[in-house]
């Protein structure tokens, strides 16, 4: 077991030193000049000599990119050159808000794949809906259901607010709105930021929470049909019993596993969200630096977010496994 | 104390509600048949759109903010005048004709790799597979968005960014179908009939992969025109006049509230286009399962 | 075939608790029972109308092949067909007092809880994989002291511990006896068991069969026991029902029905089974004609179109009538015996026919293969074959026998070249061609491959060029196989169980190998089908010519088909010599076991204690010695070693004491 967890750590971490690679080549073929960028156009010969040599850009590219990883190891992951100040100070700014609205959006992927599971291999009317709604918001863009909020609960019906991660003069001290308010005791505060941050994590989960549902269903219409079921229901238990205790435990696997995986893949929507709603996050930092090409933001979203995926997944496997009594090492 | 009825459900009924089923079932593998059919016809009127859209979708056709269906403009016309629908026509034709180049080349580079690393085996298979999974287990927008931000904006750079973290997912496909096949006993009977390895490859492994290949591209359109619905918004496809839908959305927000059309319209293309490819997998995968 | 007139040395039987029949109201009732399903489309008639009555304690084997409908009769008695498929359901089904039809979902739980239980097919996946096996008992059984009693009911030892274990842990053979405990909660009037011992080893099904036998002696339970086995019927069952085209054709007291069948069925069924009587490869009698059309309503008697006797008047649905001692669904009942004289064709030996072409022989050389099971740190070799040694002279018939983990496939996959032989070797004389017949032959038939196209390939690879000529060969294989022409365009996916069978035949034999090796052709085929196919198989062996080897778990599968067994244990031989000095003659421990634990009407299986060792974990010095009924002190400390049979040249034996005693008689 101990083995297996410590491969599967050691796999994450090589992973994230190819990532490293991957935005470092990423970095050399970038059409942007990180000199000129640096010092704006009319910097003379001079200055841009020095700023290369202090940058090592005159050095073999294997130094390069030793001194490259020796920053990431000290945290530097560069200058932006939109806010000229260090990515890594950016990020720890912008990293929380995101944070908290990935979580709110996980949580109700989360729930609303499930619904769509379970709910879905009962049969019935319900179930032919259910069909439809997923069919549906697979095939929605969030920006699509952020608009439709906006449009409706915003400015129809004034039921919730349209931008920002809280009401004008809502104190926090960090972008976790959320939790800071609870912490402090202001409940009032915690519901503000929570109201804020319901339609855009709604346009953000919708999507995954199709995904999730669909494997959740179809892996647990596989355990509905299979022989230990059968047994369940010859025993005499109740069918709520059944699925609780027999169907939904050996179901579970799948969708988990595709829970981690769409961490990954909801990350253009948070950055599209995060715009339209002026989130202070790092999806709205990324739709800022990506019209100005800036690009030493980019590949510090890039690293941070990709590590932070690729453990998570890690941590998804290894809980996965400590579940399941078939794999012992 | 006779029965004549149906277990659990306690409906009481016979021949005609069998009648029905049977009914049901016929009219579901055709209508599975007609979904699976849908890109080819999407595909069909996506080359006509030329000729099908009324105006052209650079030139302003009107005075701006013309509403839906009004002065002749179905869906009416946006800030600087240009006719709604002729952008979104051709917003909907740019954006499936991307998401099918993506997905054929993810197709060309995904079996090329998975089926040499899983007829190769050792180290071969080893080397392919540690870097599909490295790209694997990372986040592909986040890394498609540094690659466009690397290569500058454009379209192409932007099909370039995205096919490069798609394909992974296809050699995984076809490597596990190819290694479950090759475990079933018709390949060693084939070896046992005298079947060289190159015919057993293409003769008795690499059409098995065929049905899980068609069904996930075919969910994959969906899941495409919406990445790079995405990412067009984010400003990263097309510049600027292009009519690009997802770009399009992004630069009319500002209108939503009052003009909601101009940013709502191209939206829709989109679900038009991403339902397609939802029910044409479902279909496909339906008719597979059939069989 | 034998006929036992009298009364089976049965347990139980004497004492008079067990009696069957006479103690008030049966346990289970039913009657005009009709299943109709919808699949695709199109409906399957399932149960045609079948009556049914199971009397207090008393096991009824109900016996029919594929199709016959025993399955379905099962899961109707359990109020369990309408989970996953919605049939409509005519007549009534009465158990333990209720009408099942009657009751509401609540109600027919609470019957299943109280009154019902049920035993399936596969233990492994009958289980649920993530839960202990103590707390899917407690699901039933309520406390834990509950459990532990029920495990040790059914000879779990050690049931306190095992109640923390999960499902994976434990063998084939105490994970059934789990699901038997599991049934055996809340003391059930009557307990369903499909199957129960078909996906385990002979020498575990003989303790499950006799674990039934004793849990109906002495909690007075009722078995529903379904089986395709007439073996495992005649062994447990007080009365036997016979099944077929979803309709009872014949029911009677067990010795009475398989000593003197009435129907054309069931003496057809009897027939074509092989048994352990009879000496020397012969031919099994076969039923023409093909399985039950399960889509249509099939009016009349299911079996007219494959029957002998059948006459106008079985247009009209038979009903069960007394006739002598049972009763039997049959318009001709009276004149069943007259067409079927004793010495039938089925019995006769085969005609020696002149062999056109040269035969090979087939040397293996101290053959090992070992395989590499886990990964990483945790890697364990697991040793599939230790060392055998075999020559089968050219146009011989040796039978592989064994239970499963004795590495008998394996041996016959490292002969083909489909194995890694990690020392050792094997030779195959003259042109040395060899083919196989796969156990699964659906699985074995390229999916998307036309049968036609297999075959070309087959002919092309062998250097047939000319088109004329191949498709000559091809019309010729079908032939010789039986399979019809029109099903060459046709995909392993189109074709009936029987069918694929021929068409992997037809591949094997189109361009004619000198040594033929099957594994397990016929063990997932109907008993009426694996006649046909052990017949085809004895056929084309007498025809090309060729050396037969061929591998089976079914002893009395290697008496029809072999002139010579060889009997492995823990991927060694234990014993080889002739048929009849293997069969009639084991002088083996294991052997000996082996051939009393099959189930045959008219003597009691003996159960052979333990079961398989893992071949990861072969145990020290004679590796059966774990097991074996007479195992002295010192056959734990040396390994044994393959000798020759004083008594007889050819017969080989792998045990000490054994050639000892030998040479001393």
């Amino acid at each position: 077991m101990a083995l297996f967890i410590l491969r599967r750590l050691g796999s994450a971490v090589g992973v994230i030193i190819a990532l490293t690679v991957v935005v470092f080549i990423l970095q050399k073929i970038s059409h942007t000049d990180p000199v000129h960028a640096l010092l704006g156009p009319g910097a003379s010969q001079a200055a841009i000599h020095a700023e290369s040599v202090k940058l090592g850009l005159n050095k073999p590219l294997l130094s390069q990119f030793f001194h490259y990883l020796d920053g990431l190891v000290h945290g530097n992951l560069g200058i932006s050159y939109r806010t000229r100040r260090p990515v890594a100070a950016d990020l720890v700014e912008f990293l929380p808000a995101t944070a908290e609205l990935a979580l709110v959006a996980l949580v109700m992927a989360i729930g609303l794949g499930a619904l769509f599971g379970l709910l879905s291999v009962r049969g019935g009317i319900a179930a032919r809906i259910f069909r439809v709604v997923m069919l549906l918001g697979a095939s929605t863009p969030g920006y699509l259901v952020a608009f439709a909020g906006l449009v409706f609960l915003y400015n129809s019906l004034h039921i919730l607010p349209a931008t920002g991660e809280a009401s004008p003069g809502g104190q926090f001290q960090t972008g976790f709105v959320i939790a800071d308010n609870l912490l402090a005791g202001q409940l009032g505060g915690a519901w503000d930021g929570l109201v804020h941050a319901i339609l855009p994590a709604f346009s953000i989960a919708l999507v995954p929470a199709v995904s999730i549902g669909r494997v959740f269903k179809s892996s647990l219409e596989g355990t509905l049909r299979s022989d230990y079921v059968r047994t369940a229901r010859a025993k005499g238990l109740s069918e709520r019993r059944v699925v609780a205790f027999h169907a939904i435990r050996n179901s579970v696997g799948p969708a988990l596993t595709m829970t981690g995986l769409q961490l990954g893949l909801m990350f253009a929507g948070v950055a599209v969200i995060e715009e339209i709603f002026a989130w202070p996050g790092i999806g709205y930092y990324t739709a800022q630096a990506i019209p100005v090409s800036d690009f030493p933001a980019i590949s510090g979203v890039t690293l941070v977010l990709g590590a932070g995926y690729v453990l998570i997944n890690a941590l998804v496997d290894i809980a996965q496994s400590l579940a399941d009594p078939r794999i012992k090492l | 104390m006779a029965i004549t009825g149906i277990y659990q459900s306690g409906q009481v009924s016979g021949g005609r509600l069998s009648a029905k089923v049977s009914e049901v079932v016929a009219q579901n593998s055709k209508a599975s048949l007609a979904a699976a059919l849908l890109p080819v016809a999407v595909t069909l009127v996506a080359l006509l759109v030329p000729v099908i859209a009324p105006y052209s979708p650079l030139v302003p056709a009107g005075p701006a903010f013309v509403p839906p269906g009004h002065s002749g403009f179905l869906l009416g016309t946006d800030s600087v005048g240009r006719d709604e629908l002729s952008r979104v026509l051709y917003g909907m034709r740019a954006s499936w004709f991307s998401a099918l180049a993506v997905i054929a080349s993810g197709l060309a580079i995904g079996v090329t790799v998975g089926a040499v690393a899983a007829v190769a085996g050792g180290w071969v298979d080893a080397l392919l597979m540690r870097i599909t999974d490295v790209f694997l287990s990372l986040p592909g927008p986040v890394l498609a968005i540094a690659v466009v931000a690397a290569l500058g904006p454009g379209l192409v750079h932007t099909l370039i960014g995205v096919g490069i973290v798609w394909w992974p997912f296809y050699a995984r496909i076809v490597r596990g179908e190819i290694r479950a096949l090759a475990a079933r006993p018709h390949l060693e009977a084939a070896k046992m009939s005298g079947v060289g390895p190159v015919r057993r490859t293409l003769r008795h492994l690499l059409p098995g992969t065929l049905p899980a290949l068609v069904v996930t591209a075919s969910l994959d359109i969906g899941n495409l025109v919406l990445t790079l619905a995405g990412l067009s918004f984010l400003g990263l496809g097309a510049p600027a006049p292009a009519p690009e839908l997802g770009a399009m959305s992004a630069r009319n927000l500002t209108f939503l509230l009052q003009d909601y059309w101009t940013a709502v319209a191209p939206g829709a293309g989109i679900v038009v286009l991403a339902l397609v490819g939802n029910l044409a997998g479902d279909g496909l995968r339906n008719l597979m399962k059939d069989r | 075939m034998r006929r036992v007139r009298g009364v089976l040395p049965v347990p139980g039987w004497e004492d008079g608790m067990a009696m069957p029949g006479n103690t008030g109201a049966p346990v289970a009732s039913v009657k005009g029972l009709k299943v109709t399903f919808e699949r695709a489309g199109e409906q399957i008639f399932a149960l045609r109308g079948v009556d049914l009555e199971i009397a207090p304690s008393e096991i009824v084997a109900l016996v029919g092949e594929s199709g016959s409908g025993k399955s379905v009769l099962g899961l109707s008695l359990l109020g369990l067909l309408g989970h996953n498929s919605k049939p409509v359901v005519e007549g009534t089904i009465e158990v333990a007092g209720a009408e099942i039809g009657s009751l509401t979902e609540a109600q027919l739980r609470r019957l299943r809880r109280e009154s019902l239980g049920a035993v399936f097919q596969d233990p492994m996946t009958s289980l649920n994989p993530t839960m202990r096996i103590g707390k899917q008992l407690a699901e039933v059984a309520g406390s834990a002291e509950a459990c532990v009693e029920l495990l040790r009911s059914v000879g779990v030892p050690d049931p306190a511990r095992r109640l923390r274990a999960f499902p994976f842990e434990l063998s084939g053979g105490l994970r059934q006896r789990v699901m038997i405990a599991m049934a055996l909660a809340g003391s059930p009037k009557l307990i369903v068991a499909d199957e129960p011992t078909t996906a385990l080893d002979v020498t575990v099904q003989a303790q499950i069969l006799e674990l039934i036998r004793s849990v109906r002696d002495r909690f007075g339970t009722s078995f529903l026991l379904i089986t395709h086995d007439l073996g495992v019927a005649a062994t447990v069952a007080d009365r036997v029902v016979v099944m077929y085209g979803g309709r009872v054709v014949e029911t009677g007291r067990a010795p009475a029905l398989l000593g003197g069948p009435e129907h054309p069925y069931t003496r057809a069924l009897l027939r074509s089974r092989a048994s352990l009587d009879g000496s020397g490869p012969r031919r099994l009698s076969v039923l023409r004609g093909e399985g039950v059309d399960s889509h249509s309503d099939l009016p009349g008697c299911s079996f007219a179109p494959r029957c002998e006797l059948a006459f106008d008047g079985c247009s009209a649905t038979p009903v069960l009538g007394s006739f002598g001692d049972h009763q039997v669904a049959c318009w001709r009942a009276g004149s069943a015996h007259s067409p079927f004289p004793e010495d039938d064709p089925g019995e006769q030996a085969p005609a020696e026919t002149p062999r056109s072409r040269g035969l090979a022989s087939v040397k293996i050389n101290d053959v090992a293969v070992s395989f590499k099971v886990g990964r990483g740190g945790s890697q364990l070799a697991l040793k599939a074959l230790r060392g055998v040694t075999l020559d089968i002279e050219p146009g011989g018939a040796l039978a592989i026998v064994g239970e499963s983990g004795s590495g008998k496939s394996t041996l016959l996959r490292a002969i083909a070249g489909l194995a890694p032989i990690a020392s050792g070797g094997v030779e195959i004389g003259a042109g040395g061609k060899v083919q196989m017949v796969f156990q699964d032959s659906g699985a074995s038939l390229t999916p998307w491959m036309s049968v036609e196209e297999l075959l070309e390939e087959r002919l092309a690879v062998c250097g047939v060029r000319d088109r004329q000529e191949r498709r000559q060969r091809i019309l010729e294989a079908c032939d010789s196989v039986g399979l019809y022409r029109q099903l060459l365009p046709a995909k392993a996916g189109q074709l009936s169980g029987g069918q694929r069978q021929r068409a992997a035949l037809a591949r094997a034999v189109v361009v004619a190998p000198e040594v033929l090796l099957c594994d397990e052709p016929t063990s997932a085929l109907d008993v009426s089908l694996a006649a046909i196919v052990l017949n085809l198989i004895a056929d084309l062996r007498e025809r090309l010519g060729m050396t037969l080897l061929f591998v089976t778990h079914d002893l009395a599968v290697a008496r029809v088909v072999a002139d010579h067994v060889a009997v492995m244990y823990l991927g060694e031989i234990v014993e080889v010599g002739t048929t009849e000095q293997i069969l009639k003659d084991p002088q083996h421990p294991y052997t000996r076991s082996l051939i009393d634990a099959v189930p045959e009407s008219g003597r009691l299986p003996v159960p052979l204690k333990g079961e398989p060792a893992s071949p990861l974990s072969i145990p020290a010095g004679c590796s059966f010695h774990p097991r074996c009924p007479s195992a002295l002190a010192e056959c734990g400390e040396r390994p044994q070693i393959l000798k020759v049979s004083p008594l007889s040249r050819g017969h080989f034996i792998r045990c000490e004491p054994v050639l000892e005693e030998l040479t001393w008689r």
